[in-house]
């Protein structure tokens, strides 16, 4: 009877280490789960209360917008600090982008409507560049250039934009655009393809109007 | 003696059940980070071909609701085409891969552009010719995906086949 007792208490004793460790190791994938979906800083889209379509609720808003300096088609470094003082759509695209090219003509025609405002327009690239080497990096310069001229675009124009995955907020989808007023705090986002009188208010939002 | 056995016996039962919670409940986090993937491969898991000889096999995937992929042969220079490969080395070679013609695809706000898509479920016929031996593939398909209003960034996803040659 006594070594039953010891036999079954054992037996508890293994089954109870097994149960702790199981829950542990949960517990520890659900903590690093968590850690690395903030650390990527998701948006979200919210119901909206009308019934209409989802809405896109970046968790930079009312944030400043992080700093970056990217190079653009000429080689040039391009700092957003640098258009401090002006309202800035800071907007993600790529060449692959069907939606970005229907986006495209509406923001290089609000552009020239409200740059006499302080408005300005950056189309940052998040077509992958590689680095490594050169004659590829060369002819992937080359396409960006040749997409930007067949869309017209009049704005800068900065590669190497999904280094500013994190920052951004994963920049899981092309179009997304910042929309950052003249002190340099996001105001509004937009993801996906929306409208260009969506785009407007934004810009006046940014603009302070 | 026997009452003790039966108790063991139980004990370690019950041990065995908690060991696959455990492990099923580890599982749960993870799975939720990977639930956007655009693209999944369904079948098939293994196949037998004769070795040093063409053989043709069928590979099904099937594409998230709602949205598309770029076919082989996108109508646009710029969008990136979606395309199945064997990395060297793997004791098969893909010596020709067949894809399915596009359906035509317009976004609708810009309906005069005609897109050439995959949606749904699509296969690609591969033929691969493979070495004596059991080989665990590592292939990749590569595509772009996208809905009607936007676009995700191109990616590949892994293809894990069990090529037997004999």
């Amino acid at each position: 009877m006594k070594r039953n007792s010891i036999v079954i208490t054992i037996v508890l004793f293994i089954l109870a280490t097994f149960a702790w460790a199981g829950w542990a190791n949960w517990e520890y994938r659900k903590q690093a789960a968590e850690k690395a979906l903030a650390a990527t800083a998701q948006a979200e889209l919210v119901p909206d209360t009308n019934g209409g379509m989802p809405q896109y609720v970046s968790p930079l808003k009312g944030k400043p917008a992080p700093t970056f300096t990217l190079e653009d088609l000429g080689g040039n470094k391009v700092s957003l600090a640098s258009y401090k003082g002006k309202a800035v759509l800071i907007n993600f695209w790529a060449t692959w982008c069907g939606p970005c090219k229907i986006e495209t003509p509406w923001l290089v025609e609000l552009r020239s409507q409200y740059a006499a405002k302080g408005f300005e327009i950056l189309g940052v690239s998040t077509d992958d560049l590689d680095r490594d080497d050169k004659q590829k990096l060369s002819d992937e310069k080359k396409d960006i250039a040749r997409s930007a001229q067949q869309l017209k675009i009049s704005y800068p124009v900065l590669i190497d934009g999904a280094t500013l995955s994190t920052p951004y907020g994963g920049l899981d989808e092309m179009p997304t655009s910042f929309f950052v007023d003249r002190n340099g705090t996001v105001v509004a986002a937009q993801l996906g393809l929306t409208s260009k009188a969506d785009i407007e208010a934004n810009i006046k939002k940014a603009l302070g109007e | 003696m026997n009452g003790m056995r039966r108790q063991v016996g139980m004990a370690f039962s019950w041990l065995a059940v908690a060991s696959i919670f455990a492990s099923a409940q580890s599982d749960l986090p993870a799975r939720s980070i990977l639930k956007g993937a655009a693209v999944e491969y369904l079948f098939p898991e293994q196949v037998t071909v004769p070795a040093g000889k063409a053989s043709d096999i069928t590979l099904h995937f099937r594409i998230a609701p709602g949205l598309h992929i770029n076919s082989h042969t996108p109508k646009d220079e710029f969008l990136i085409p979606t395309t199945f490969s064997i990395p060297e080395d793997a004791g098969v070679r893909l010596s020709k891969a067949t894809y399915p013609a596009g359906e035509e695809f317009v976004l609708p706000l810009d309906p005069n552009t005609k897109l050439s898509v995959y949606t749904a479920e699509f296969t690609i016929q591969a033929q691969i010719v493979a070495t004596v031996g059991n080989h665990l593939v590592e292939a990749r398909l590569r595509y772009q995906a996208c809905d009607k209003n936007a676009c995700m960034p191109p990616k590949a996803i892994p293809v894990a086949i069990d090529v037997i040659g004999k």
